[in-house]
């Protein structure tokens, strides 16, 4: 999960030279340039926060493929955003052991306190709401991974602390951005 | 032959096949989706369950998927079990609950593979109250329809379109229950099979877009086997025709493919399947024309072309008539000009009406000596011209000068399923069965060796392992170094440069060390020293080769439908244009000149100044024609003229097959054969006996007694007195609707369907509908089994040739060994210029008829050329600019384009592409390219 460190803008360019280096990379663990598809993808969203339209022609021209067979990869993968998301990304769980622990109500929770259905951005950018299924800690449930942390035995306390603490992370980062 | 039960009954079945394939060659009713007879199975749709039980002891059995079981002698299994029917039962009622429920305002309805499997499960009655899901459709061009919700993800489209036809742009995108099938963005299918997706996709996904502008119920279409007019494979189709409700005469709807195992399978090319609609142009003739004395006021004739008025037919049969009565009294002299567009027997009417002296082929010098060349090479018993099955098992190709993809489309499409061979012969020794599609595919490893030589095209590319971009004069040079290495002699040196040596070298290699060796060349690059250089390899490959067959693989891409016909009329020093353009100037006798034209647009065989010296040379130009083109303008007389699809007749493909196409309905207006026109006006006194001719079969029947080589066209098809329990074959369905209130606003009554002269065949619902009886059947169609795929019905095994029918007939040419090649200079030219060209093909544009049809007029490019980059550089042309061809002292105005492939100097002309027709003459040749667009230049 790279995906939460990105940085919006440069979402139309084509490839940087870092990205390129690093889908380079990936060259040697692979047997053709076709099947570092889903890497190369990982990478440009790692950096971009999404991959965009021309963000998608840019690695398909760079791996010499049809960009239609790139878009089979990015969308059979949930964890390749093909459109915007926020600065950080909430998979909650929705499978039977969260479900049975009160998912549904977090779930409810989350929309009422961030203005967010599933697949929706709350108006400040910050928070991106998904479903997923099972994340493989199912004696812990409710569970949510954000970016790379998983949150386990979730209560509307939980997530209200949470919600806070990104909010804060989010606003003290931007408001160090603006005085440098 | 292992030998399974199947619900208590002992089959003996193939082998090599699955379950499900076994199955349904058995005639068993199994329902399936995934599975195609050509692409084999991936087990993805779970459809095709069974029980297969271990032993007689085996109380239960187990659940399997008949496509992926492999068959073993003695054992045992069950359709009927009631497991196995709830099973797929349940797999049916899932694949329902998002599948609309739109079947009456769907085009697929009444043919749907989908209804067939839903109607055999027992499927009828839908429980799932839930909503469906839903997706946006894309626009895939003037061809496809795109209807995404009725997708019940089998992935065949994908499979067809990516893995068997090399397509790029339509994949599966998403996942679970959103699968989508579709390109990245709204476009134009790329690919030139894409029409094969109607056929493939079991349900209303992808359609004709084109059938869609007139459409009616498959049940309602009236059909015959026809052949397709566009190129000269001969790919066999069921073309659907019926007439509007508005009392106007019948139109072409749609062509499907119509299934012949030698030729073109289960699959037709994009220009064949939507190039049929030039017959209801605008431009269609339909009525006699005449030219019109009086000059009207606004016309917008160009000077020299005529302006026309409709004429009664019996008037312009007069007026032929006369015309031919003074020929006879020797107060007038009389040409014809046949065409290798139309069939044997137009064209040998004319040559009966005209005298043999008389009669031309239609073909400029060029030309119509490449056809005696190809003519010629296949005589030469150490060459076998192969079949499309024969094709698809050659383990080496080399290819010489020719871009099958858009000269020989179906044939390009078996050559890439030779490419596969490499990796099917590792699936064997692994004991993988080549059914197994998804297992073979992953085996990787490197395709069979296919060797491309001359100007390629993207997609030929993409198979060929390895490619040489030469000029045509190399190509030539190049072959000729490969025949020496394989006669183990050492390559002339210092015509090619040693990388191009070394090529040769590897090249005879590695067709010496394959088990089928398969060499296509043909009269793209219209070069006859391609044509003998490829002769030449086979022949050695035939005696040196590895092989141990005394026979090597070579295929001759002609270019038009009856191409080779046409060269078994004429000698081959014979019949050229440019022979009848020098008969034509010396008017020595002072006496008036009939010249009559058929099928056959001038404009498109020499240049324009030659043609129109031709025809002004004649005071009376009858043309007997299906569109109004630049002959047309320029003739005195017009008769409107049956297209193939409205007429009986015979042809040859480029190997030399001959075959029948009849008649699915009867031309509008005066349309009719053009033998009929000429025999209503030939006399009766005529020694010919073509007045009295009244059936298409009379003429066959005397070609196949004039000409030797065409004795095998009595035996293309039935006579006519052909029958079955004492009944003709019917076009029409047995569900043909509205017979009666069709006519309704004109007769109350209905009226008897018009007899047909020529076919054991009516234009009606009363006669033999079964195909498994007959060949004649077009309308493939079973009970229970609606849509095409009841083709395995009709087949012995699965992939094997259709009951009842041995398809085409070889022509048989007197066997004679060519003399040894000796590889001869350049060809000389004597225009001069600054720029040598190559023809071009395009899948659209570069044939005369399928350019006419609506939707393919919408894709045809405008006219351009391709510049090498080398020279586009020196000259500071962009892709874009204008330029100007200059020949002779004609001019034609392109667009450029540039190619890193093309070799310097040379400069890529697209054959035939409306707007430079006239060009095509010229092509190979040296030509002059001026700058129109100076602008900025330095």
């Amino acid at each position: 999960m790279e995906h939460s460190n990105a940085s919006s803008g440069n979402t139309d360019a084509g490839l940087s030279d870092e990205e390129k280096r690093e889908i380079d990379r990936e060259f040697s663990h692979y047997e053709g340039r076709a099947s570092v598809g889903l890497e190369a993808l990982r990478i440009v969203q790692k950096h971009r926060g999404w991959v965009s339209d021309k963000s998608l022609q840019a690695v398909a021209d760079y791996l010499e493929i049809a960009p239609a067979q790139l878009e089979s990869v990015a969308t059979y993968f949930q964890l390749i955003f093909r459109q915007p998301v926020g600065r950080e990304v909430m998979l909650l769980c929705k499978s039977a052991s969260c479900w049975i622990t009160g998912c549904s109500r977090l779930q409810v929770h989350i929309r009422k306190r961030l203005q967010i259905a599933p697949g929706q951005t709350s108006k400040d950018g910050i928070f991106t709401l998904l479903e997923t299924p099972c994340l493989g800690d199912c004696d812990k449930g409710p569970v949510m991974q954000v970016g790379e942390e998983m949150h386990r035995h979730l209560t509307e306390e939980a997530i209200d602390k949470l919600i806070e603490q990104k909010i804060h992370k989010h606003k003290k980062n931007d408001a160090d951005r603006s005085t440098d | 032959m292992p030998t399974i039960t199947i619900d208590g009954e002992d089959y003996p079945v193939d082998g090599e096949q699955n379950l499900l394939a076994n199955c349904l060659s058995q005639g068993i009713d199994l329902p399936y989706f995934c599975w195609h007879p050509a692409m084999g199975s991936v087990g993805a749709c779970r459809q095709c369950a069974v029980i297969e039980y271990k032993d007689a002891e085996d109380p239960h059995g187990k659940l399997v998927m008949a496509c992926m079981t492999p068959v073993k002698d003695g054992g045992l299994y069950s359709v009927q079990a009631q497991a196995a029917r709830e099973f797929r039962g349940g797999i049916i009622e899932d694949l329902m609950t998002n599948h609309p429920h739109d079947c009456p305002v769907c085009e697929e309805g009444g043919e749907c593979h989908l209804q067939d499997m839903t109607e055999m499960t027992g499927h009828v009655q839908r429980r799932y109250r839930g909503s469906k899901r839903t997706h946006r459709n894309q626009y895939l061009g003037p061809f496809i329809n795109h209807e995404m919700n009725r997708c019940i993800a089998c992935y065949r489209c994908t499979r067809f379109y990516r893995d068997y036809a090399g397509g790029e742009d339509l994949e599966s995108l998403g996942r679970n229950n959103q699968v989508y099938f579709g390109r990245q963005n709204d476009g134009m299918l790329e690919n030139g099979f894409s029409g094969n997706l109607v056929e493939v996709c079991p349900t209303g996904v992808f359609t004709d877009k084109t059938f869609s502008e007139h459409y009616v119920r498959k049940w309602d279409l009236q059909t015959a086997p026809s052949i397709c007019e566009h190129c000269a494979v001969g790919c066999n189709t069921a073309p659907g025709a019926r007439e509007p409700g508005n009392g106007s005469g019948a139109i072409l709807r749609r062509i499907t493919n119509l299934y012949n195992r030698d030729i073109n399978g289960y699959f037709l090319c994009d220009r064949g399947r939507f190039g049929y609609d030039y017959v209801n142009a605008d431009s269609r003739l339909k009525k006699p024309l005449a030219a019109s004395s009086e000059s009207l006021i606004g016309s917008t004739a160009a000077p020299g072309e005529k302006v026309h008025r409709e004429i009664p037919p019996e008037q312009a049969v007069a007026r032929l008539s006369e015309q031919l009565r003074e020929a006879r009294n020797g107060k007038r002299r009389l040409f014809a000009i046949g065409s290798p567009r139309t069939s044997l027997e137009n064209n040998f009417a004319l040559r009966q009406l005209v005298g043999d002296d008389h009669f031309y082929s239609g073909l400029g010098e060029r030309d119509l000596e490449l056809l005696h060349l190809i003519d010629r090479v296949q005589c030469d018993p150490r060459i076998h011209s192969p079949s499309t099955p024969e094709i698809e098992s050659a383990d080496a190709v080399l290819i010489l000068g020719e871009d099958i993809d858009n000269t020989a489309p179906r044939i390009s499409l078996a050559v890439r399923q030779a490419a596969r061979n490499r990796q099917k012969r590792q699936a064997r020794q692994l004991k993988i069965p080549l059914w197994q599609d998804d297992s073979v595919r992953q085996l990787g490893g490197s395709p069979s060796p296919i060797l491309l030589v001359g100007t390629g095209t993207p997609a030929m590319e993409e198979i060929a392992s390895e490619i040489l971009h030469c000029t045509i004069g190399q190509t030539a040079a190049f072959g000729a170094a490969v025949r020496d290495c394989l006669c183990g002699r050492e390559p002339a040196a210092g015509l090619l440069p040693e990388s191009q040596l070394e090529l040769a070298r590897r090249a005879a290699e590695m067709l010496s060390s394959a088990e089928r060796p398969l060499i296509i060349s043909g009269c793209g690059s219209r070069n006859g020293e391609m044509i003998r250089a490829s002769a030449a390899i086979a022949c050695a490959l035939a005696e040196y080769g590895e092989s141990g067959s005394d026979q090597c693989d070579l295929y001759l891409a002609c270019p038009e439908m009856n191409s080779l016909g046409i060269a078994q009329l004429s000698a081959p020093d014979s019949g050229r244009l440019e022979e009848l353009a020098a008969k034509l100037r010396d008017t020595r006798e002072g006496i008036p000149t009939t010249l009559v034209i058929l099928e056959n647009d001038l404009y498109r065989r020499g240049d324009r100044r030659t043609i129109d010296t031709m025809l002004s040379a004649a005071d009376q130009v009858v043309l007997l024609d299906t569109l109004l083109n630049a002959t047309a303008r320029h003739a005195d007389l017009i008769f409107p003229a049956a297209a193939t699809a409205e007429s009986e007749g015979s042809t040859v493909n480029s190997n030399g097959v001959a075959q029948r196409f009849y008649a699915v309905y009867e031309g509008t207006g005066f349309i009719q054969e053009s033998w009929r026109w000429l025999a209503d006006a030939a006399a009766d006194d005529d020694k010919t006996h073509l007045a009295a001719c009244e059936h298409v079969f009379e003429l066959t029947a005397a070609l196949a007694k004039e000409f030797p080589a065409l004795a095998v066209l009595e035996e293309t098809g039935p006579d006519e007195n052909y029958r079955i329990d004492g009944l003709k074959v019917a076009r029409q369905s047995h569900r043909y609707s509205g017979r009666t209130a069709i006519r309704a606003g004109e007769h109350v009554a209905e009226l008897p369907p018009h007899p047909d002269p020529d076919a054991p065949m009516v234009f009606s619902m009363e006669g033999i509908q079964n195909p498994g009886k007959t060949p004649l059947q077009a309308n493939i169609w079973s009970p229970g089994w609606n849509s095409n795929q009841s083709i395995n019905k009709f087949l012995r095994g699965i992939g094997g040739a259709r009951k009842g029918t041995d398809g085409g007939q070889r022509i048989e040419r007197e066997p004679q060994s060519l003399d040894e090649w000796q590889p001869g200079g350049g060809e000389a030219t004597s225009a001069s210029g600054n720029f040598t060209t190559i023809p071009l093909y395009r899948m659209f544009g570069s044939d005369e008829l399928s350019a006419r049809a609506k939707a393919i007029a919408s894709v045809v490019d405008e006219p351009y050329a391709v510049l090498s980059a080398n020279d586009a550089e020196e000259r500071h042309i962009r892709t874009g600019d204008l330029l100007r061809i200059r020949v002779n002292s004609e001019s034609y105005p392109v667009e450029a384009r540039v190619s890193a492939t093309l070799p310097r100097g040379t400069l890529g002309v697209p054959a035939g592409l409306p707007g430079l027709e006239s060009l095509d003459c010229h092509l190979p040749g040296r030509v002059v390219v001026e700058q129109t667009d100076t602008g900025d230049t330095p």
